[in-house]
């Protein structure tokens, strides 16, 4: 075990081929029908949403309530290029990260000089925009949306069916999760973390400010791309934008803040506690939104660092007990 | 000259922070830099580390650099390094955290290196966190590593914010009022975990610091400050008699004909 660990430790990726490997096997032993697959699917493009958010959230402090926009141009991206250029996912998703990347820029640069709620109105207001335009634009199919985006086929077998899906957003979350976990354990994500609790320090400590939170931008844009695109083609392939309202912002949210703000796990945990609660609260409906709200405030309160920090916070003050008690021996 | 300043000016509004401030330090050496509160003292810092731009005709040097309009991150590369009076801690992070950030300048790997996060990457984390360690231990708040920086005492916190200024090995630090608040003993414990840690890194020290006899017993040389100018530079003993130090501290002692002068308006 001890060595096991210590290999882990060396080569992180063993450990995501693991976890990637296990939940290949998951279906075939304890899936019973199409909608729990269909969930799956959805938890995995939520973990990416959820784990692109900690970056700019959780780590860089960068308060931002327009990620939904940025989700909603990863799956129009997705959407369109399908619609006019016949394309399948192996093309849309990379054009769809590169082109929300670009977005992420946009969404960025006010953070220069704007601050806690100001950032939050103003990207508030470009999550808004993007919807709205997207709404009102024939080119986008405006109120109508896209509906029948092709799944992609491999080696002639389609993967058109929400079992088959499975085998197509589970690597994607798999690897999004991977470079989100290697961005946040290096000296990046510490740069992050600096900026979040003191600007003028990091800069003292040499960190680029501004570099940094228009990387936490960019990187967290690109994985809201990456999962609109694999939403988009999601059977049965059909994309509105009422899916992209300030409503879904405050679910993505609710994930990162109740998994854990600025833990490396917290989107994650959050992303699949949360998906599963808001599907099997389905009949409350009505009651839904405010739960969450009622969920953040909460956890805000009692429990800032989410579920994440808690469960760390209980190891490391053990170890910490641990090594004064035996000092004192 | 490790460092030096020409003409150093800083107004905020009418107020002349800092006032036509010509400084010049050797490298090696340890300069105190004292004056009553209000003087420039902490302005000085922040124009020398990029945190305030300085009036237009200053201009500041940094071992051969000219860094006078440079943004912080850009002079803290160079090998200058420096704390806070309200020591700034990243609070929500480890300890740990808190000193391996300080390496920031030092680490080696690329951005995309460590997006996929290739073996060396890990065995360069841990190389990091080794020597942090090191350096925590060092300090003495090598237990407390992996708690949160807002747990530690006053006293602990004064020495983190030490050992994250060094994790950069720097070539010049400027700590600005590192004492504040310790008890006596504690200053002494702190005094000479930094006169150790000059030696083994072989930094050039400027300390701000109100603790008098600190800057007394440690510093080679020592510039006083008041209202922005500099009045006064020796050493310590040269600056204890001077008149003018004696005058920004102490105030003017006036004759008979003043004093009546003073009362009668």
């Amino acid at each position: 075990m001890e060595k096991f660990k210590k290999l882990i430790s060396q080569y992180p990726f063993l450990g995501f081929i693991i976890a990637y490997l296990v939940l290949l096997c998951v279906p075939t032993i304890f899936f019973t029908d199409l909608y729990q697959s269909h969930l799956s699917s959805l938890i995995f493009i939520n973990i990416i949403v959820a784990a692109g958010l900690n970056i700019v959230k959780g780590y860089c402090g960068q308060v931002t309530v327009g990620h939904v926009g940025l989700y909603a141009v990863g799956s129009y991206t997705a959407g369109c290029m399908f619609m006019y250029l016949g394309s399948d996912l192996w093309m849309t998703l990379p054009a769809a990260i590169i082109i929300t990347g670009l977005f992420g820029i946009a969404f960025g640069i006010p953070s220069f000089r704007l601050e806690g709620p100001y950032l939050a109105l103003a990207t508030l207001g470009g999550g808004e925009a993007i919807r709205l335009f997207i709404e009102n634009g024939e080119f986008f199919g405006s109120t109508y949306g896209i509906s029948s985006i092709s799944q992609p086929v491999i080696f002639g077998v389609p993967f058109d069916t929400p079992d088959k899906y499975y085998y197509i957003s589970l690597p994607v979350m798999i690897i999004a999760v991977y470079f989100s976990y290697s961005i946040l354990k290096s000296s990046i994500g510490r740069a992050f973390m600096s900026v979040r609790e003191d600007p003028i320090s990091a800069a003292a400590s040499g960190i680029d400010i501004k570099k940094y939170k228009i990387l936490a931008f960019i990187l967290s844009a690109m994985f809201a791309g990456a999962a609109g695109a694999v939403y988009a083609h999601l059977p049965p392939g059909y994309i509105h934008p009422n899916n992209y309202t300030v409503i879904e912002m405050v679910t993505f949210l609710a994930m990162v803040v109740f998994g854990g703000l600025g833990h490396i796990w917290g989107g994650i945990i959050g992303a699949i506690i949360i998906t599963i609660v808001y599907d099997l609260t389905r009949p409350l409906y009505e009651y839904q939104l405010f739960i969450f709200g009622l969920t953040i405030v909460l956890t805000i309160l009692f429990m800032p660092k989410g579920i994440g920090g808690f469960i760390d916070k209980i190891f490391i003050d053990k170890r910490f007990k641990k090594k004064k008690v035996e000092e004192v021996k | 000259m490790l460092l030096k300043t020409k003409n150093l000016m800083k107004a905020f509004g009418g107020l002349k922070a800092i006032d036509k401030v010509d400084f010049e330090l050797p490298a090696g050496e340890i300069r105190g830099i004292i004056g009553p509160n209000g003087s420039g003292k902490s302005t000085f810092f922040n124009l020398v580390s990029g945190v305030y731009d300085p009036d237009p005709g200053s201009y500041i040097e940094f071992d051969g650099h000219d860094i006078t309009n440079e943004p912080p991150h850009k002079i803290g590369a160079l090998g200058l390094s420096r704390t806070f009076q309200l020591l700034r801690l990243y609070q929500d992070m480890s300890v740990i955290n808190n000193v391996m950030s300080g390496y920031h300048t030092r680490v080696k790997y690329k951005f995309f290196e460590a997006v996929i996060g290739r073996k060396k990457i890990w065995d360069q984390e841990k190389e990091i966190k080794d020597e942090m360690m090191e350096l925590l231990s060092f300090v003495g708040l090598a237990d407390y590593a992996e708690l949160n920086a807002s747990e530690l005492s006053g006293g602990q916190r004064r020495l983190l914010v030490l050992a994250r200024a060094i994790a950069m090995k720097p070539k010049l630090l400027m700590l600005d009022e590192p004492a504040a608040g310790l008890s006596p003993v504690n200053v002494d414990n702190l005094m000479k975990i930094i006169m150790q840690l000059k030696d083994k890194y072989g930094l050039t020290l400027i300390i701000i610091e109100h603790i008098l006899k600190v800057v007394m017993d440690t510093c080679n040389t020592v510039t006083v400050l008041d209202h922005g100018q500099k009045i006064a530079e020796g050493t310590p003993s040269q600056v204890k008699d001077d008149n003018a130090v004696i005058e920004a501290y102490l105030g003017k002692k006036m004759n008979d004909e003043e004093m009546r002068k003073a009362l009668a308006v």
